[in-house]
């Protein structure tokens, strides 16, 4: 276990950041904090780098207590969401930092510095930028360069604060496979906040959802997206159609009764119903329940409304499909739910 | 500040009549109140040519106001410097009570009189004052001589460098110092390395400033001065005398040299400005 | 299941419960050292003597101080400082607007030169501007002889020439203030309103000049603040006559000269609170415009 949080809970004046949080990172793994503003995920981060300290609770790094330590003891590698790279530093003179700063014990030699800084410019792509200034990067260089930098004290553990969240969509893709083969290769453990669902489904080992300061649900991207824990984890990864039900008998039926799902049985009484749209199935039908009222073309997908007596569902399916059925605005089709998940309603 | 012509629309600009007139009239203003008594320095210094200019500047008094002038600023600039330093960092780095309290005691001089700012001196170390029979009994002497100079100095001229440091400070933020403590660097390594670099035309601009008010302060230094002769005059001071004694070429002349100062001094305000206006823009608001 | 924190961590003691309720914990080391440091120095530096003020003038008890304080001579030496100093600060900010708004929005030779000159009161030595201005203005001075010769009027060693050294040191504060949000005013409203059929006159009267009001106020609070306490510039050109021209500054150098503490003291004192009573009203003033014209 590369790091152990018990217990951490943080408080800011009245508000409370994060509420008795426990959690584990594997060794190796690359972890995802998921969550909306306010979540807490970045304040975890923090603590575990140092950076802020928590109220209560214990935190392990390597076996180690850490929560007494300060950032530079615990050896961890941290990238901020805006770099935070010396402005006044050229790239190698910031990848070389963390390394020039040590104690003259443990110092290397200017050559070996030079070296380090070298061979991690080049595993970043950026060694023609060395003597270049961070004004004069464009996004994507200057988080590389933060990367390096971080990498560059060899730290146990790299923490990744919104990493791409600065940039643009095409260079976050990019910058987003580039990570995982990062990751790939060399294996260091590492911890990335983020509240982009579809980032941490796509790069994350393992991914932790949070909301209002406690942990949703911890398990790999399949798991949480398909066997969400809450409301909140089924919502936050991804569209949905929610509607209010009623559940008797293990059987959950809208108001309106245009729709039933069959439950597991252990839920009853009211109910909140979620269906992704993508298990949301149409078919023409002259007695249809449903009437579609709008049909959106998106790139190479269609998301088609449909109103269901009273209800406005949304579907989604290839364009393919979509011109298969034949289906226009106005027609009248019929509509079954391959997949939904039932939550009781609070 | 450079000047920045600013956003009006060129098709709504005024009559051509009011422009030249506008400009006539600041141009009119600005000569009579600043132009002339300026040029008015150099003139009445020369105005019995090279030789008496140079006479009054090495006769043994305006020396040693010379010599004392530039000890009192090398004491009171890195002493203010010192300070600049320290309360910008604490104040924009950290999150404490009474923060604002402490901006405005800051700027506290900027308020007080010159003679005032003298006085409280006086009465805490004068003869009469709160400190006056201890410091007698001990033969210290601050007030009428160079240590009483020194505080009053500092007393006008310590603001400036926390003044331009702190909102360049708070504008800067903490985030590549938190880099450089996750890096490894202690709070010195830290100070040093990266926050120094990042405020070092700040620095400068408010150590000239400082500077400028320490060699030309009069009213303060005046009052806990006791005008003695070669002792305790600064430059300012000695102007003073040699004006009252109806010594006039010698009095500008050595006025002469303060305004040389000022000159410099502005160019090299406004050099600083041009090339380095943005970060020091922060400072402004 | 409390961890064993370090004393950065929950800080658990009770001083330590007060540290954290006065500083927000941080990572960022050096507060002690920094704090301290700045608090020793402003202590010695400034609160101490300012006690000492305090305590001098509250030496003569209540009816002392204003006995000390109430006299024809310090009265008059109050209005010419206030009064004179209020003047100064009038004629700073009609010029001084015209001056910051020739220099934002128009062009001409020599622009950035006057730009750079406007800052010479601030950085000019106070006693070389006040014996140019003496000597400018004395009747035997380019213009003194001038003014002199034309209109017989005599500027030194009168209150007017207090009033134009008062002038002059209080150029750039309504200069510098007016200038930066002149700069910033954005165009469109003044296009709107000449689109809407507004002359040149009346758009600035009522668009232009509104947003600019409260920074006018601001310098010439500011000038009249230097001006009232403004010394060197000040003793060569006034004929420093007690109850024609002797400012208050001097009144409280004549009586340290005679080691009338007390007195100074009181006088510095009253001066100290008619400043800020003054200034007070003044901030008050700009923070009723600025909730009236909130934007």
């Amino acid at each position: 276990m590369a790091i152990q949080i018990s217990g951490i809970t943080k408080q800011f004046g009245h508000y409370c950041a994060l509420d008795a949080v426990d959690l584990e990172v594997r060794s190796g793994e690359l972890l995802a904090l998921l969550g909306p503003s306010g979540s807490g995920k970045t304040t975890l981060l923090r603590i575990m780098a140092g950076l802020e300290h928590a109220d209560s609770g214990s935190l392990q790094l390597h076996g180690e207590e850490a929560l007494g330590l300060s950032p530079r003891e615990r050896q961890v590698g941290f990238v901020f969401q805006h770099y935070a790279l010396f402005r006044h530093m050229t790239v190698f003179d910031n990848v070389a930092f963390g390394l020039k700063v040590r104690p003259r014990a443990q110092r290397f030699t200017r050559t070996e510095i030079k070296r380090r800084v070298m061979e991690l410019l080049e595993l970043v792509q950026l060694a023609h930028f060395a003597d270049r200034y961070p004004a004069q990067l464009s996004g994507g260089q200057r988080q590389r360069v933060a990367l390096a930098r971080a990498l560059a004290i060899e730290p146990k553990v790299l923490l990744l604060d919104e990493p791409f969240g600065a940039l643009d969509a095409k260079v976050r893709k990019e910058l987003r496979r580039w990570l995982r083969k990062l990751h790939d290769d060399i294996h260091i453990t590492s911890v990335f906040v983020t509240h982009d669902q579809e980032e941490a489904l796509e790069l994350a080992d393992r991914v932790v959802v949070m909301s209002q300061g406690r942990i949703e649900q911890v398990g790999s991207p399949a798991e949480v997206y398909d066997h969400p824990a809450s409301a909140f984890v089924y919502e936050f990864l991804g569209q949905v159609n929610r509607f209010d039900c009623t559940v008797t008998d293990g059987v959950a039926r809208t108001s309106n009764g245009a729709l039933s799902i069959h439950t597991d049985g252990s839920i009853q009484g009211p109910a909140i119903a979620y269906v992704r749209p993508h298990d949301l199935g149409l078919s023409p039908s002259a007695g249809g329940p449903g009437r579609v009222s709008g049909i959106h073309v998106v790139g190479p997908d269609a998301r088609i409304e449909v109103d269901l007596a009273g209800l406005s569902l949304e579907a989604e399916m290839d364009r393919e499909r979509l011109s298969f059925l034949g289906l226009n605005p106005g027609d009248r089709c019929a509509v079954h739910i391959d997949r939904a998940r039932v939550f009781p309603r609070r | 500040m450079p000047v920045k012509k600013g956003g009006q629309p060129p098709a709504l600009a005024e009559g051509l009549w009011i422009r030249a007139l506008l400009i006539a009239v600041s141009l009119g203003f600005l000569l009579l109140f600043l132009v002339l008594p300026l040029i008015s320095v150099f003139v009445e210094a020369l105005s019995r040519g090279v030789e008496a200019y140079w006479d009054a500047l090495v006769e043994p008094d305006a020396v040693a106001a010379i010599q004392l002038t530039l000890i009192v600023a090398a004491i009171a600039v890195p002493a203010n410097l010192l300070f600049g330093v320290a309360a910008s960092w604490c104040i924009a780095k950290f999150d404490f009570r009474g923060k604002n309290l402490l901006i405005t005691l800051i700027d506290l001089p900027f308020s007080v009189s010159p003679v005032i700012s003298g006085l409280i001196y006086v009465l805490m170390f004068g003869a009469h004052g709160l400190f006056g029979p201890f410091l007698k009994s001990q033969g210290i002497q601050i007030i009428f001589a160079v240590p009483g100079l020194v505080l009053a100095t500092i007393f006008v001229t310590f603001p400036f460098v926390a003044r331009e440091l702190i909102p360049l400070m708070q504008e800067q933020g903490s985030e590549e110092e938190e880099a450089a403590l996750v890096l490894g660097a202690s709070g010195w390594q830290t100070f040093w390395r990266v926050t120094l670099p990042n405020i070092k035309w700040g620095l400068l601009y408010g150590v000239l400033l400082c500077n400028a008010r320490a060699m030309g302060e009069f009213g303060a230094v005046s009052v806990v001065s006791g005008h003695i002769r070669g002792e305790t005059n600064t430059m300012p001071l000695h102007v003073e005398i040699l004006y009252n004694e109806y010594n006039f070429v010698a009095a500008f002349s050595v006025a002469s040299v303060l305004a040389m100062l000022a000159l410099v001094t502005l160019v090299a305000k406004t050099v600083l400005e041009w090339r380095f206006g943005a970060e020091l823009a922060a400072a402004r608001h | 299941m409390v961890a064993a924190s370090s004393t950065d961590a929950a800080l658990p003691t009770a001083g330590g419960a007060v540290l954290s309720t006065f500083k927000k914990p941080s990572v960022i080391p050096g507060f002690g050292l920094t704090m301290g440091f700045t608090l020793t120095y402003l202590g010695l530096l400034v609160l101490l003597p300012l006690a000492a003020l305090a305590v001098k003038a509250a030496g003569l008890g209540w009816s002392g101080f204003w006995s000390a304080v109430l006299t024809p001579r310090v009265l008059a030496a109050f209005e010419i400082s206030f009064g004179l100093s209020l003047l100064a600060a009038a004629v700073n900010a009609v010029f001084g607007f015209i001056v910051a708004w020739v220099l934002v929005r128009y062009r001409f030779p020599g622009d950035r030169l006057v730009d750079a000159l406007v800052d010479l009161p601030f950085a000019l030595p106070t006693a070389v501007a006040g014996i140019a201005l003496s000597a400018l203005y004395a009747p035997n001075g380019w213009v003194g002889k001038l003014l002199m010769d034309w209109f017989g009027m005599k500027v030194a060693f009168t209150p007017l020439g207090i009033a134009i050294a008062l002038t002059f040191i209080g150029l750039p504060f309504v200069v510098r203030t007016v200038q930066p949000i002149l700069q910033d005013l954005p165009a469109e409203e003044e296009e709107a309103a000449a689109s809407l059929g507004a002359t040149r006159w009346q758009t600035f009267r009522n668009v232009v000049f509104p947003a600019l009001f409260p920074a006018l106020l601001t310098g010439f609070a500011l000038a009249f603040a230097r001006g009232v306490g403004e010394y060197g510039s000040v003793i060569f050109i006034a004929g420093n006559m007690p109850g024609v021209s002797e400012i208050v500054p001097l009144l409280i150098v004549i009586k340290l000269e005679q080691y009338d503490y007390a007195g100074a003291a009181a006088v510095a004192t009253l001066m100290l609170m008619a400043s800020f009573v003054l200034l007070l009203i003044l901030n008050l003033l700009q923070a009723w415009m600025r909730s009236r014209h909130a934007r």
